[in-house]
């Protein structure tokens, strides 16, 4: 929204400060001022002058000194080029220090020898015309001296540009009154307003009384709050007077005619929008308020055809609907150059009504965007009288038909509140000690009542700041905040109970999670979008598609749901990182949804390379982190019977062979899978990519124990036997460890795998070693035989034999 | 007694011709040995006079020790050549480190927003302040009841909102969400920040995402002051920039907190004097706080009457990107390795 200065002006006597400095005085007592324009600035520093004498330039042909009247006692000699240039002639003169619109700042200079201060101008130096001929001819009547500014009548402004948003909560500042209220007690100024009660009795004085040519019928369903009607007849619609149109387009109007200008000038004075009908087109001598209750076209003003609801407001006449109540009209009854007779509307319209049609139709205008602020309907009767008021102002001739048509929705009007706030707890709120008078002084100056007593404020607050903005004590605390400045309140550390903090589980769980994947498996932590779409879901063959988490307004098909794993995105990223990296390892810790309240904390680690199949590699790294996190947890085979919602088994993306379970507390929370070289098709991608996912939702929260307890060094010695098995190649060498099980010697304290020899195609050798030993005593080369006896039996059983 | 003299010199000479262990030895026994000269002197000694035994005697052991000091410093020598000799043979290429080898890419480190919300939390963690978490996808009294957001409020239109189609649900728009929960779980005094992603339905550019992060902030006590907040955001932020920072609050509108506020920092670039980062008016806005509305604390069981607060919300992704000079948002959720190789820990 703009705000003129200009206009301020009329309420209040601002104080001489530099554009910049008024500005950033509102940005901290009210809202940020995003930008300050300085309109035809420049046009205070350019002169009507008189040519007096010329004469040629000592050094030049094409040049004239001449000699100026600027309306000074004294003349100037300034050096001229252009060819039109007459004795008394008037024309405009650019003083030293003048910028102007082509971005040139005068100095003084000499041209060719000559001293020139400042420079006579051409309608193009003053960015009037795109090209002229010559300077600029003005009218021989004006005064030398007087301003280009005044000469041309035009509007040097200052505008602040603020942020609609930051006004959001403030209805009371949609117009330059409610505007100027705000600087006045930012400056600590009187307030001007003209809208005083003599005021409303003068323009009352103008009123008639008797039966008015146009009804108003409102329906108590509809959105209507308060509704003002007045008919006018003998209405001249013409040009607009240049002091209305200049305020218009400074805040960024465009003038339309008289009767609009004034309708659109009021609504940015008074912050009340209002509705102007040619009362001819008006079928019939009502009109009506209502809810739709029916669906129906209606072409608004900008000739777009929008679909109303039956919970619409509209105006309508007996035949048609003529307004979108608090929105905008429609052209049927809108006035033209040949309007003779008006109706005026000044209402009110319940905010959430019509920010809920007006969000429907995305029809965002100047006046639904004040009505859903929450208007004052106490503002309606002055809004009335001051159309009125210019009414006549521009068309003399007006004659008011009838008396005003009054309707106003009592029960739901904006009421004054009175409230009982102690000093000291403005004082505690602010943490600064500011004095009573100080605090009265504000209120006041924000036109609050206010009377203190035993140190207790009683302060009434007016109408049109209880709608919405004002109900709370905290709401009065930060009237006096803002306007003393909170820059002026120093800092000072709270009184605070000394209690120990540390990181929850979770977040202790999760940051080991990240150390270990970077600093043990050499891993980059990457992120990606809790969001999916279909698209990558069927291209990564992921059989969930999460249908039942749609949302209703995405941005594009490609993130139009939640990710029922983090997989897809863990394929994607890599088939765009393959292009750049032969080899590469990633891991995300981030989140998969399989519902409603059913977020998931899920961990994807991705080793990738070209060259070959990284999964042992992934294996060791699983094992190592869960080892590193104190779960204990195996590895198990493809199972049937026990379904895997990590990694579904009718997924495609699931490998033959490369592929484990990691069980933990008897569930399946985790998998380890290569990717199948079918998935890995869709996406373009040749290579080898293993992936691991846990899903960490019920381990993150459980209790990180210090599982470690000493035992001390054994005193006696061990002894170790080697086996050697032959087995069949495709037989995995770990089974022989696996098939140790079912033996019960507690003195076997250590089995491995020392060798892995191939003997030929189809077998090989598998040498283990067991380690045994007692804590108590040196074990005899008997029990040593007795215990190799035991492992032979308990392999052969396995079906597992000794080399012969 | 010419013998023995000559002895010392003899051996010496000898041994510079001996390179092995064995030759080495077999010296020894040659000089040492019993038929070797020191030997044969000492047989000669039966007939000298006690006067010349003694001189002799002592003068033969003074010869045999400094040979066999000889010997040992040999053996020395002869011994590490051997070893080297070996060492030679076994050299491996100390120049082939990883570093010089074509293993694909071999950065390992941790996201860039982890990074700056780690250093954070820690910060928060050090000032007594607890770090919470939540959902993403919430309802509508975390998102917006709670917080004083009623369904009418034009306040959320400030919210682009990704609602579910129940119309129920909906994703997450601030961290906000975490202060309602984070309320309803404790009893004051408290502080807590909530770190984590948010999402609106936004159209993405170089500075705008769908997805991004933030750290909400609060503390809830009793007679806690503007001037508290101040002191606390003040103190946060210098500890965030590493240098004395300055702060400034505005009032700005957020039906979450009254009075609410804007907190400008004094721009970190000119100082003040006005450049083009803060486009020339020596501030630049940082971050939304306020004091909890009482709606707030109501709706988080806390009685408004007896407590107040304090709450704050800071955008990291924007930390991030001002910290190491990122141009666009959006490489953040890329995946993109070129990316996230460059905030590599090794």
């Amino acid at each position: 929204m703009l705000i003129s200065l200009n206009w301020i002006k009329d309420f209040v006597n601002l104080p001489e400060l530099s554009p910049k400095e008024i500005s950033s005085r509102f940005t901290l007592a009210t809202a940020e001022v995003e930008d300050v324009i300085v309109k035809n600035d420049f046009l205070k520093k350019v002169l009507v002058v008189e040519v007096k004498s010329m004469k040629p330039h000592p050094d030049s042909d094409k040049l004239n000194l001449v000699t100026i009247n600027y309306g000074a006692a004294e003349t100037k000699e300034i050096v001229c080029g252009a060819q039109n240039v007459a004795v008394g002639l008037k024309v405009p003169y650019a003083q030293n220090g003048t910028t102007l619109p082509n971005g040139m700042t005068l100095e003084p200079k000499k041209i060719r020898g000559v001293l020139s201060e400042g420079m006579l101008c051409s309608e193009t130096e003053l960015g009037m015309s795109a090209e002229s001929a010559g300077l600029m001819i003005l009218d021989p009547k004006a005064t030398p001296g007087t301003t280009m500014g005044e000469y041309l009548q035009a509007d040097t402004d200052v505008l602040l540009d603020v942020d609609n948003k930051s006004l959001t909560h403030r209805p009371d500042l949609w117009g330059h009154l409610g505007l100027a209220r705000e600087f006045a007690a930012a400056f600590n100024l009187p307030l001007k307003n003209p809208y005083n009660d003599s005021w409303t009795k003068k323009i009352e004085g103008t009123l008639t009384t008797g039966a008015a040519p146009i009804k108003v019928e409102v329906d108590p369903a509809s959105s209507c709050l308060a509704y003002y009607g007045l008919s006018l007849s003998n209405i001249e619609v013409g040009e607009t007077p240049a002091w209305i149109k200049n305020r218009l387009e400074a805040v960024g109007l465009r003038s339309i005619n008289s009767i609009v200008d004034i309708s659109n000038y009021v609504m940015t004075e008074l912050g009340l929008p209002n509705h102007i009908f040619d009362r001819n087109k008006i079928a019939g001598d009502t009109l009506f308020i209502k809810k739709l209750n029916a669906e129906t076209e209606f072409v608004t003003l900008d000739e777009t055809s929008r679909k109303l609801t039956d919970s619409d407001t509209v105006i309508a006449d007996k035949e048609k609907n003529l307004v979108l109540a608090g929105i905008m009209g429609g052209a049927s009854a809108s006035v033209d150059s040949n309007t003779k007779n008006i109706f005026i509307e000044v209402a009110n319209w319940d905010a959430p009504e019509v920010r809920k049609t007006s969000v429907r139709l995305g029809l965002r205008t100047d006046s639904s965007q004040r009505f859903e602020k929450t208007l004052d309907s106490n503002l309606c009767y002055r809004t009335l009288l001051r159309l009125v008021e210019l009414i006549r102002e521009v068309c003399p001739n007006a004659k008011i038909e009838g008396s005003v048509s009054r309707y106003v929705r009592e029960d739901k009007l904006s009421r004054e509140l009175t409230f009982n706030i102690a000093h000291s707890l403005i004082n505690s709120r602010l943490g600064m000690d500011i004095e009573s008078s100080r605090i009265q002084g504000i209120f006041e100056s924000l036109d609050f009542k206010t009377t203190l007593a035993n140190g207790v404020f009683t302060v009434v607050v007016p109408t049109y700041r209880t709608t919405k903005d004002i109900y709370c004590d905290a709401d009065l605390v930060e009237e006096i905040g803002r306007m003393i400045g909170y820059d002026n309140i120093k800092p000072v550390s709270p009184v605070m109970g000394i209690k120990p903090v540390r990181l929850d589980q979770k977040k202790v769980f999760h940051r080991k999670i990240q150390d270990f994947l970077v600093n043990h498996a050499k891993s980059l932590q990457v992120m990606t979008y809790p969001l999916i779409g279909k698209d990558l879901l069927t291209q990564a063959m992921w059989p969930v598609m999460n249908d039942d988490l749609v949302l209703v307004n995405a941005l594009s098909v490609d993130h139009d749901r939640m990710r029922p794993s983090a997989i897809p995105h863990a394929i994607e990223m890599s088939a765009t990182n393959h292009k750049n990296y032969d080899q590469f390892s990633f891991f995300e810790l981030g989140r998969s949804y399989a519902g409603f309240e059913k977020e998931k904390s899920q961990l994807v680690i991705g080793l990738f390379s070209k060259k070959k199949s990284r999964f042992v590699e992934l294996e060791n790294i699983v094992e190592k982190l869960l080892s590193s996190l104190n779960i204990s947890f195996n590895f198990a085979a493809p199972s049937n019977k026990f379904k895997n919602e990590l990694v579904p088994s009718e997924w495609a993306g699931v490998h033959p062979h490369e592929f484990q379970n990691v069980q933990i507390m008897g569930k399946f929370l985790g998998a380890l899978t290569t990717v199948h070289p079918l998935v890995l098709k869709n996406f373009k991608m040749k290579g080898f990519l293993s992936l691991a996912v846990i899903d960490l939702t019920d381990l993150e929260s459980r209790e990180q124990k210090d599982k470690v307890k000493y035992t001390p060094i054994a005193k006696f010695p061990s002894s170790s036997c080697d086996f050697t098995i032959v087995m069949k190649q495709e037989t995995p060498a770990a089974e022989v460890l696996a098939a140790l099980k079912p033996l019960k010697v507690k003195e076997l304290k250590e089995k491995c795998i020392v060798d892995v020899f191939s003997l030929n195609e189809s077998e090989k050798t598998v040498t283990i070693r067991t380690t045994f030993s007692n804590e108590e005593k040196t074990l005899t080369s008997e029990e040593i035989k007795n215990f190799e006896a035991q492992v032979i039996q308990v392999l052969e059983k396995a079906g597992f034999f000794l080399r012969k | 007694m010419q013998i023995l003299e000559s002895v010392v010199s003899d051996f010496k000479a000898e041994l510079q011709t001996i390179t092995k262990t064995p030759d080495l030895l077999n010296l020894k026994a040659k000089f040492l040995g019993k038929q070797g000269p020191i030997s044969e002197v000492m047989k000669n000694l039966k007939d000298a006079t006690v006067e010349e035994k003694r001189l002799i005697g002592a003068r033969a052991n003074e010869v045999k020790t400094a040979i066999e000091e000889l010997f040992s410093a040999k053996m020395q020598e002869i011994e590490l050549q051997e070893i080297n000799e070996k060492l030679s043979k076994d050299k491996v290429d100390i120049s082939l480190t990883d570093s010089v080898l074509d293993l694909g890419l071999q950065a390992a480190g941790f996201h860039p927003v982890t990074l700056v919300q780690q250093e954070i939390e820690d910060i928060f963690i050090s000032m007594g302040f607890e770090v919470l978490d939540g959902p993403h996808i919430e309802d509508e009294f975390h998102n917006f009841e709670a917080l004083n957001i009623p369904a009418t409020h034009p306040a959320r239109d400030m919210q682009d909102t990704f609602w579910f189609a129940d119309k129920k649900h909906l994703l997450r728009t601030h961290t906000s969400t975490i202060q309602v929960r984070g309320m309803l779980e404790r009893k004051p005094p408290f502080r807590f920040v909530g770190p984590g992603k948010v999402f609106r339905c936004e159209r993405t550019d170089a500075s705008h995402e769908m997805v991004f992060h933030q750290l909400e902030g609060m503390m809830v006590g009793e007679n806690i002051s503007v001037g508290n907040l101040i002191y606390f955001m003040k103190t946060l932020l210098t500890e965030i920039f590493k240098k004395e920072v300055e702060v400034r609050l505005r009032p700005g509108f957020f039906p979450f907190v009254e009075p609410g506020f804007e907190l400008d920092i004094r721009c970190l670039i000119c100082g003040g004097k006005g450049c083009s980062v803060c486009k020339q008016v020596g501030w630049v806005e940082l971050l939304p706080c306020g004091m909890v509305h009482p709606n707030v604390l109501r709706a988080g069981n806390i009685d408004p009457e007896k407590y107040n607060g304090f709450a704050f919300g800071l955008g990291l992704d924007r930390l991030v990107m001002m910290k190491y000079g990122i141009d666009d948002i959006r490489h953040l959720h890329s995946g993109d390795l070129r990316f996230n190789s460059q905030f590599k820990s090794f």
